[in-house]
């Protein structure tokens, strides 16, 4: 976790410095700020990572002498079952997008796929 | 000595994932299924768009109009560049990131199957507004070239909602690449194994790890250019249009933040892909395994800072600048070849079908690369600009180097996938028809490119030096179809053979041969301890494992 940590203050730092040096050179405003969100964009993760991640504790991945039966009998999580939601989700999207090329008459239709789908992958339901 | 573990999972209701049929692989949120899905879905796409390479390498093939009329030529080259690009190799690369990211690292599965579900969908639904976009639209395909550059893209240069659908599909896949990008991150920083520390991960999830925040970083930027430019086309907007106070030099900024990043996207998983089979077929271990991913993040990086190099000819970009940081680029990407050469050098080399392709992508990836170093010199860019030595330049990197990497993963995991082998006489068969296929088509096209014929037009004028050269690189494109079609022969008659291929045919070092062919659900009935970069071999040679008692000088092979 440490090496992820650090990978993030690397990249933040680069993309914070590099639009610098990029609008120092350029006064070129497009391509600056694209390059300082570069390096804030890590920065937050990171910020938060530093404060409330795992990265003090040691994580069973990080001890390089880790066994397998480390974790025996932890939980990794639950793991969803198969759902149809994540289609009807996509679908909603695009007749909601086609609204906007074909006439506002798909909105209703897109937004009604979209309410529903968003609700039955809150419920966790297989669809 | 047992090198296993059992690894006593509470196994996650399996009854509850129907195993086959439609509606099963419909509905799936596994990792692996998934990737499949990703990858034939992918490998679909790449029929259509090599299918509308053909038809304009028919067009080019002689001077004078054959086929296809001006208009439909620049819906062709549109489409095949998108569909190329979006919907072919960057989504084969997420498809293997979805397949082999968890088996590596020692994870049941993506860290948010869900999403990784929706990604999938929100990838084939962009797709289908693409191809929609392209024939079934009332005024004519999106015939902008696949930059989509206002003012050309713009509502008075291109009527019609052909633009729209296709700015829509491009949002979709973008979000799909947000996504999956989110999902191998999280998975990877967070679900790895005991003992699987990030100096021990595979260097094919190093590169896709690397490839997906560049994604992150890369999409945000176009999408918002692409939904400005749909304001623009719909509601009346002026982002992009001079006479509104708008400026199009914007959205070429925009885009390109995307477009360069988006080469690396396309070719760091298929990176990674060949520094797992070189090591393998070489019988070593990869040479520099730190170096190469120094070298992997800082193309990562670097990457980030070299966009306008696209945009030289504009005259409104710091050439030197981009200039600079092109030229600093190709010194990781160089500090990988030593890797390859490194690891290959003095080993036992195997010329199986992965390896062969692989050997192929170092070939024409190194041409494309040092053209590629070439066009970074901003004054010989002037003059190539717009040239088929730029087209070359581009299926050199992209076509030679992903490509040839997609089947090198193929041929690779496919045993692994599936649980049989495709045909190794096949297959030496696919390669040299696509490797001769592929040099006859596109070195041709460094010539007529030095020789001024410029990119994107429908016909020629005889007598400039241009006409053998098109003619051998439409030939060329015969030769590499039929490679193509040869593995699709490979696939469907392997699949009716069903040789069984066992759990490791190849004597594989990363995790995801140290599970069954194909994998059970939830990927491990049990791990073994990892104590390298090569968990799999350390398995079956324990004489190997670090601090073992017992060594030999040699490896086995």
């Amino acid at each position: 976790m440490r090496i992820a940590l650090r990978y993030l203050w690397l990249y933040s730092a680069f993309g914070l410095v590099l639009g610098s040096v990029y609008f120092a050179l350029t006064q070129e405003w497009v391509g600056a700020v694209a390059l300082w969100f570069l390096g804030m964009m890590p920065l937050i993760v990171a910020v938060w990572w530093a404060r409330h991640g795992p990265s003090s504790a040691v994580h069973a991945a990080d001890d390089p002498d880790g066994d397998p039966s480390a974790s025996a009998g932890e939980s990794l999580g639950s793991f969803p079952t198969a759902t149809a939601w994540p289609l009807f989700l996509v679908l909603g999207v695009i007749v909601t997008g086609a609204s906007l090329v074909y006439g506002l008459l798909l909105l209703p239709a897109g937004a009604a796929l979209l309410v529903w789908s968003i609700v039955g992958l809150a419920r966790e339901s297989r669809g | 000595m047992s090198l296993t573990a059992e690894r006593s999972t509470p196994a996650p209701a399996p009854a509850e994932r129907p195993h086959d049929g439609p509606v099963a692989w419909i509905t799936t949120t596994d990792h692996k299924k998934l990737g499949v899905m990703y990858c034939v879905t992918a490998f679909a796409f790449f029929l259509i768009g090599g299918a509308l390479a053909g038809a304009m390498r028919a067009e080019l093939a002689d001077t004078g109009g054959q086929l296809i009329g001006p208009q439909a030529y620049n819906t062709l080259f549109t489409v095949h560049g998108i569909i190329m690009i979006f919907l072919f190799v960057a989504p084969f690369g997420v498809g293997l990131a979805n397949y082999l990211v968890p088996l590596q690292i020692g994870a049941p599965d993506m860290a948010f199957p869900r999403v990784n579900a929706m990604g999938y969908w929100f990838f084939a639904g962009g797709g289908l507004l693409v191809l929609l976009s392209s024939f079934a639209s009332d005024a004519g395909g999106v015939a902008t070239g696949w930059y989509l550059y206002p003012p050309l893209s713009g509502p008075r240069y291109s009527p019609g909602v052909g633009p729209d659908l296709l700015i829509l599909g491009l949002a979709l896949v973008a979000i799909s690449t947000v996504m999956s990008g989110v999902n191998v991150i999280t998975t990877t920083f967070l679900m790895r194994a005991p003992g699987m520390t990030m100096w021990r991960l595979p260097v094919f999830t190093w590169n896709v790890v690397v490839t997906a925040i560049l994604g992150l970083v890369a999409f945000p930027p176009a999408v918002a250019a692409f939904v400005l430019l749909l304001f623009d086309r719909r509601l009346g907007g002026q982002a992009f249009d001079p006479l509104g106070g708008g400026d199009p030099i914007v959205y070429q900024h925009l885009f390109w933040f995307l477009g360069h990043p988006e080469v690396y996207i396309l070719i760091l998983p298929f990176f990674g892909v060949i520094t797992e089979t070189i090591p393998v077929f070489s019988r070593k271990p990869l040479f520099g395994y730190t170096g190469f991913i120094l070298a992997t993040l800082a193309i990562g990086a670097l990457s980030t800072g070299v966009w306008a190099h696209h945009m030289f000819t504009t005259g409104v970009v710091d050439n030197p600048f981009f200039s600079a940081m092109t030229f600093t680029i190709a010194v990781p990407t160089g500090v990988k070849f030593f890797n390859w050469i490194g690891t290959m050098w003095g080993g036992k080399l195997a010329f199986r079908v992965p390896m062969l392709f692989s050997i192929g992508f170092l070939l024409n990836f190194l041409i494309g690369g040092v053209t590629g170093v070439m066009l970074a010199s901003a004054p010989l860019d002037f003059q190539l600009a717009d040239s088929y030595f730029l087209v070359s330049h581009f299926h050199y990197t992209m076509m030679g180097g992903s490509v040839f990497g997609i089947f090198a993963a193929i041929y690779f995991w496919w045993p692994k996938a599936f649980g049989y082998r495709l045909s190794e006489r096949l297959g030496r068969s696919v390669f040299v028809l696509m490797f001769v296929g592929f040099n006859l088509t596109f070195w041709p096209q460094f010539v007529v490119g030095l020789r001024g014929m410029p990119r994107r037009i429908v016909d020629y004028a005889p007598g400039l030096g241009w006409d053998t050269p098109n003619l051998v690189s439409s030939l060329g494109v015969v030769v590499l179809s039929a490679g193509v079609v040869l593995f699709l022969v490979d696939a469907f008659t392997s699949r009716r053979r069903r040789t069984p291929a066992g759990d490791d045919p190849w004597g594989g070092f990363s995790l995801e041969w140290a599970t069954t062919s194909p994998p059970p659900e939830n990927n491990f009935s049990s791990l073994p301890r990892i104590r390298s970069e090569r968990p799999a071999f350390d398995m079956r040679h324990p004489e190997f494992t670090p601090g073992s008692s017992v060594t030999t000088a040699e490896e086995p092979s």
